[in-house]
């Protein structure tokens, strides 16, 4: 006897299937057909092969790629290293840490522009707290403007980047210390582990899937983090902030070249995708240990 | 029975309704909608509105950072709106594009700008937006700051010489910086650099319409650029215009460059010249960058000979000088208005007689690469990282290539 195909759930999917094709598969379609063609404010618009592709690498694109994944690198990795010590300490027993964790929230809750402009005036030489600090302190002979020189406005996008991305870093770590066992903890201690041992040994080993987690999640955001640069120095100065984001977004829109604008794009995407891939990957592995472990 | 004839009735006033529905008339205007320029000229668009009653102006304010994006995204996309506020350096792009109409103006009505603000909105032979709002440049400078540097200089200083002279002996005798220079990535560093050179007698683009950016009337302003910049504030790159006002206000900066706004804006300078753009070595005087905002028409939205009356009425000479007062703009025709603005105001002065003089925002098609290239060549000598021949050379080579030559 032959079964009967039951279309019901198919049927239900519909929406959502037209919703993803429609918001999603539509315009990365269409980006990826722009960035064949040499589109731009004017009307007609030819199909020009790779020629986007080719040019964008002999501008200096190589260049905002480095950049850009150096920018990251520092930016990631100071964001763990700091989010992981602020886990550590709001989730230690001392009194009063619910404030602490309601109070490291706010980077993160104030609206990003909100937060960079305070940044922007912080970074200022002459009314800005840390070029005024700096002189009181000694270390600066009169006022420095951070973001006036390439290599100091380079940082300050990092710091200012850090700045926010390290509170969700710290309470996602924070959430994963507290679901590990007290009980072993407890035994360790009573093993006469010092704390760093048992920091070391227990808490470290047991966070790591989610560390490798929001690493790359936190790779994902700062690689695509746009308004920071963007208010603080636009790229400048002489493109030593741009990033690949920036650079799209002034090729594509600023300038209305929107077909090497749609070739950038597609570069993006492509790391992007890239890192989504390795995301998953680690998603299925810890999904398949922690199957075995129960 | 009686809900179809509920339905019927309310479907006939549908339609009649609809048959008697004004056209809507989309007007993009860029910045904040609470200032009294804009309750003027909503008061302008009412009248309009009276005499056109088969059109209603749906008029959107959107800030300057996103504005000029969305009207020339919206046309390029196919969906333009009917009018929009643009600066005038885009016009270029969105003529050769086909995106925006020409105005047919008569002689007279050309006889009522001056040549030099025509040149901001004129390509080859045809205007392509009229001009809404308009400014000039002039040099503020702290007069008690001039005397407590010991400078005899009772007039101000009038060449690049005097500005680098002033700019030393202010910073050597004083705890302030001399003349303040913005050169962030950003539109203004470029229009700043623009009035030193046309009062240098550089071009960007020549006559021609060929590329000049290289010749050592540009060369020599960068040097200028590189030699005033030991005294000016410390790191410029971080400054734009707007940054550069409470460093004077404050007294930290003896000179800046700002608009007729800035007369409203002294802050603690009690004693304050406002002076013509110095004139550089090369120059034939004193100039100044003239910057206009016009109201363009987009093709291809079926109400254009609505939108162009609109724009029309908008811009006559009457209009158009009271929103010039309103808006505290440099009057954009020089008319009885202006002269007595400059009678009850002298201050305003140095912006109206430098009109003439003045050079206008290079019109090129990628005007914001060409920005970027200048940006970058100002920004490199500044820092040191090039000398001003090869940062003119490297920027002209840039810009030949974006004008095709």
């Amino acid at each position: 006897m032959q079964r009967k195909i039951d279309y019901f759930p198919y049927l239900m999917l519909v929406p959502a299937l037209a919703l993803v094709m429609t918001i999603v598969a539509w315009p990365l379609i269409e980006t990826f057909r722009l960035s064949f063609t040499n589109a731009s404010m004017r009307r007609t618009v030819d199909y020009v092969g790779f020629k986007n592709y080719i040019e964008i690498f002999e501008d200096d694109f190589a260049e905002v790629i480095v950049r850009t994944f150096i920018w990251m690198f520092f930016g990631v990795t100071i964001k763990l290293v700091m989010g992981t010590l602020g886990a550590v300490l709001l989730n230690a027993a001392v009194p009063g840490r619910s404030l602490f964790r309601v109070l490291v929230m706010p980077p993160w809750i104030v609206p990003i522009a909100i937060g960079v402009f305070m940044w922007s005036w912080m970074y200022n030489g002459q009314f800005g707290m840390i070029s005024g600090l700096g002189q009181r302190l000694g270390l600066l002979d009169g006022p420095f403007e951070f973001l006036a020189y390439g290599s100091s406005a380079f940082i300050a996008t990092i710091v200012t980047d850090v700045w926010i991305g390290t509170p969700l870093v710290a309470l996602y770590l924070l959430a994963a210390m507290q679901s590990i066992p007290k009980e072993l903890y407890e035994a360790a201690w009573t093993d006469g582990a010092s704390r760093f041992y048992r920091f070391r040994r227990v808490t470290l080993p047991l966070i790591a899937p989610s560390i490798a987690t929001m690493a790359l999640l936190s790779a994902i955001w700062t690689f695509n983090s746009f308004e920071i640069i963007w208010i603080l120095t636009e790229g400048g100065p002489r493109g030593s902030t741009t990033t690949m984001i920036i650079d799209t977004y002034k090729t594509g829109l600023a300038r209305f070249r929107y077909g090497e604008g749609a070739a950038r794009a597609v570069m993006i995407l492509v790391f992007l995708s890239a890192f989504a891939a390795l995301y998953v990957a680690l998603l299925v592995r810890l999904t398949r240990r922690n199957g075995a472990q129960s | 029975m009686k809900l179809r004839h509920i339905l019927a009735t309310t479907a006939l006033f549908a339609l009649g309704t609809g048959a008697q529905a004004a056209t809507e008339l989309k007007f993009i205007n860029c910045g904040g909608s609470d200032s009294d320029f804009v309750t003027t000229q909503g008061e302008h668009i009412a009248e309009w509105e009276a005499a056109n009653p088969d059109y209603k102006v749906a008029l959107e304010f959107i800030p300057w950072g996103q504005c000029q994006e969305k009207s020339i995204t919206l046309a390029a996309a196919g969906n333009p709106v009917a009018v929009s506020y643009m600066g005038s350096r885009v016009l270029k792009q969105l003529a050769d594009s086909e995106l925006i109409r020409p105005f047919n103006l008569t002689d007279e009505e050309l006889g009522s700008y001056s040549e030099s603000v025509l040149r901001t909105v004129r390509i080859g032979d045809q205007v392509w937006g009229l001009p809404r709002a308009f400014s000039t440049k002039a040099l503020f400078w702290n007069k008690d700051l001039f005397e407590a540097a010991g400078l005899d200089m009772p007039e101000g200083p009038k060449t690049f010489a005097d500005v680098i002279a002033a700019s030393k002996a202010i910073d050597e005798n004083t705890d302030a910086k001399g003349l303040g220079i913005a050169a962030a990535s950003f539109d203004n560093t470029m229009h700043q650099f623009l009035n030193w050179m046309y009062s240098n007698g550089g071009e960007v683009v020549d006559a021609d319409g060929k590329v000049a950016f290289d010749s050592p009337e540009v060369v020599e302003t960068l040097q200028f650029f590189k030699d005033v910049s030991a005294y000016a504030q410390e790191g410029p790159i971080a400054y734009d215009r707007a940054k550069l006002e409470p460093l004077f206000q404050e007294g930290q900066i003896a000179m800046y460059v700002s608009g007729g706004w800035g007369r409203g804006r002294l802050g603690n300078v009690e004693n304050a010249g406002i002076n013509l753009i110095p004139a550089g070595p090369s120059g034939d005087g004193h100039s100044t960058l003239l910057i206009t905002d016009s109201l363009v028409v987009f093709e291809g939205t079926g109400v254009e000979e609505a939108a162009e009356s609109l724009v029309r009425y908008l811009t006559s000479v009457e209009k158009q000088s009271e929103a010039d007062r309103k808006g505290g703009w440099t009057p954009i025709r020089q008319t009885t208005d202006t002269e007595e603005l400059i009678a009850s105001d002298p201050t305003w002065e140095p912006f109206i007689v430098s009109i003439p003089t003045g050079g206008p925002e290079p019109l090129m098609y990628e005007y914001a690469a060409m920005q970027d290239a200048i940006n970058e060549a100002i920004q490199g000598v500044i820092l040191g990282e090039v000398s001003p021949a090869e940062a003119a050379k490297a920027a002209a080579d840039e810009l030949r290539e974006l004008n095709g030559e």
